[in-house]
């Protein structure tokens, strides 16, 4: 099943740090989320295989806004 | 005297630098990203320039966006405010090379100064004492162990072109050597497109003064007093105050000396600030240079009466400075609160929607407050978090803090989290109240 990865906290996206088809443990930072100058990691609650990165660098995020979607075999 | 000068900023600085050209019947250009673009305080500008969007990257420190709403304007002056642009030479180069007045030092000496090893090394040659350490920079890890070998530990690996608290870290013994030199590194060629670094021994329990100058192209350089601007979080000030509790005439006036060698050293024309430490000794050192305006000028202003945007309006337009020293009268006590959108504990950004404000009622001789929030405004997540700047003076400084407590009690913001818990905290310490601090208070007060 699919996991997504969504921003906690509005702001740039500062670095996405996985890509396409790498394995992400749960805890790990996927990406760094630049809000109000202080650098914010986002961090998965799963484990999987990166499926979709739908952000780059310096996109605009809001609370929710999706990131990254995971491969997941957890059930949710 | 400018016919219209484009303030090259946001927010509540974008707002000081308008009514301060207002006073002086200059008008105004401001410009803005499409984040701020309902931002209430664009109203206060004669006219209003687009430079892109909410990115700071794309907007505010976008030369060329902004070079080219200069034109747009006709603007004949830039005001860069504080951060942004404000110190980076590249840009002021390319105002005045379009023919357009620089409102700040000239760019030469800001290209100089940006480097601080360059300032330390003027300083040691004027007998400005300054943080022992290394004076050249230097790029490679072997040189970073010969410098411990030769000043010791613990001590400050620093980005020769740092700022903002960026770039520095502390070595506290051999082990952290690589990791910390790694992560400066990768600040600096991230942040500050340079990788030089230097290193200073660490200052025990330091203060953080500073001196507020003025000087005109004539060379006449005034000093308006020191801020004490110790109370820090994350490198960051949050209360400063003139005069410092630890600071007498007899420390003033030498600061006041080494803060004109350093001026002439330098050639530095307009306003700034040196920034000193001062050891649990009682020793001051040179720390660095602010080539701008600062956050905290309205403390000075407040203090001593003098209009120090004002000032460097007429500075650059080639005025002499009307006043000379001895009319510098510093009388009471002022102290600023910075109010940042943040968590009061844990400093983590609260972007979001003011929904409820109301400002504390004092009269203008005692209260200031530089800002530009209302009630249903959005305090954004691309830009800073200070939200407003809170300034009282009164007669003596246990005066002055009972004032700023009851202003920070009656300033309330309803929507966001902000410091003002913190700052009551600070405050209402002991520690502030008997003057008997230094940086680390803020870190000691939320143990």
């Amino acid at each position: 099943m699919e996991a997504t990865i969504s921003a906690h906290m509005p702001g740039l996206v500062a670095r996405v740090i996985v890509g396409e088809g790498d394995h992400v443990s749960k805890g790990e930072t996927v990406a760094v989320i630049n809000c109000m100058k202080t650098e914010l990691a986002v961090i998965s609650e799963h484990d999987g295989k990166v499926k979709q990165v739908l952000v780059k660098e310096w996109d605009e995020m809001d609370v929710g806004s999706p990131m990254i979607i995971l491969e997941s075999n957890e059930v949710k | 005297m400018f016919k219209k000068v484009l303030i090259a900023n946001r927010g509540e600085i974008a707002r000081r630098i308008m009514r301060a050209c207002r006073q002086l019947q200059i008008k105004t250009a401001a410009i803005y990203s499409d984040a701020d673009k309902d931002a209430f305080y664009l109203q206060e500008a004669d006219e209003i320039y687009n430079i892109g969007p909410a990115n700071p990257l794309k907007s505010y420190l976008n030369n060329e966006a902004i070079i080219s709403a200069i034109k747009k304007a006709g603007a004949d002056a830039v005001h860069p405010g504080y951060g942004f642009l404000s110190e980076n030479y590249s840009f002021a180069e390319a105002v005045v090379s379009s023919g357009v007045t620089w409102i700040g030092p000239p760019p030469d000496v800001m290209k100089a100064i940006e480097s601080k090893c360059y300032c330390r090394e003027i300083a040691s040659r004027v007998n400005v004492p300054i943080i022992p350490g290394t004076k050249a920079p230097f790029g490679n890890l072997d040189d970073l162990y010969k410098a411990i070998d030769e000043f010791g530990l613990p001590a400050f690996l620093k980005l020769d072109k740092g700022g903002g608290g960026k770039g520095i870290e502390v070595i506290q013994d051999m082990a952290q050597v690589r990791e910390v030199w790694e992560r400066v590194l990768r600040v600096g060629m991230v942040a500050f497109d340079s990788t030089d670094c230097y290193l200073e021994t660490q200052v025990v329990n330091p203060r953080h003064i500073e001196i507020q100058f003025i000087s005109d192209k004539s060379g006449n350089c005034i000093c308006l007093g020191e801020r004490e601007c110790s109370p820090q979080r994350k490198h960051q000030k949050i209360i400063e105050e003139s005069p410092s509790p630890v600071v007498g005439k007899k420390e003033r006036l030498a600061l006041y000396d080494y803060t004109r060698k350093l001026v002439v050293g330098m050639g530095y024309e307009g306003a700034g600030t040196i920034e000193f430490l001062r050891s649990n000794q009682g020793e001051f050192h040179f720390m660095e240079v602010n080539a701008r305006l600062q956050v905290e000028h309205p403390v000075t202003e407040f203090l001593s009466g003098v209009d120090i945007v004002k000032s460097q309006l007429e500075i650059a337009a080639g005025e002499n400075l009307p006043l000379k020293q001895e009319d510098i009268k510093l009388d009471g006590h002022a102290i600023e609160a910075r109010v940042y959108a943040e968590d009061p504990v844990t400093f983590s950004p609260s972007p979001g929607k003011i929904t409820k404000l109301q400002f504390p009622d004092m009269d203008s001789r005692h209260l200031r407050i530089d800002h530009a929030i209302e009630e249903g405004s959005s305090v954004l997540p691309y830009y800073d978090s200070l939200i407003a700047k809170v300034i009282v003076w009164d007669t003596t400084r246990p005066k002055a803090i009972d004032r700023l407590a009851e202003a920070l009690t009656a300033f309330k913001v309803e929507g966001i989290k902000t410091t003002i818990p913190l700052n009551l905290q600070i405050l209402a310490s002991e520690e502030y109240r008997d003057g008997d601090f230094d940086t680390s208070l803020v870190e000691i007060l939320l143990k």
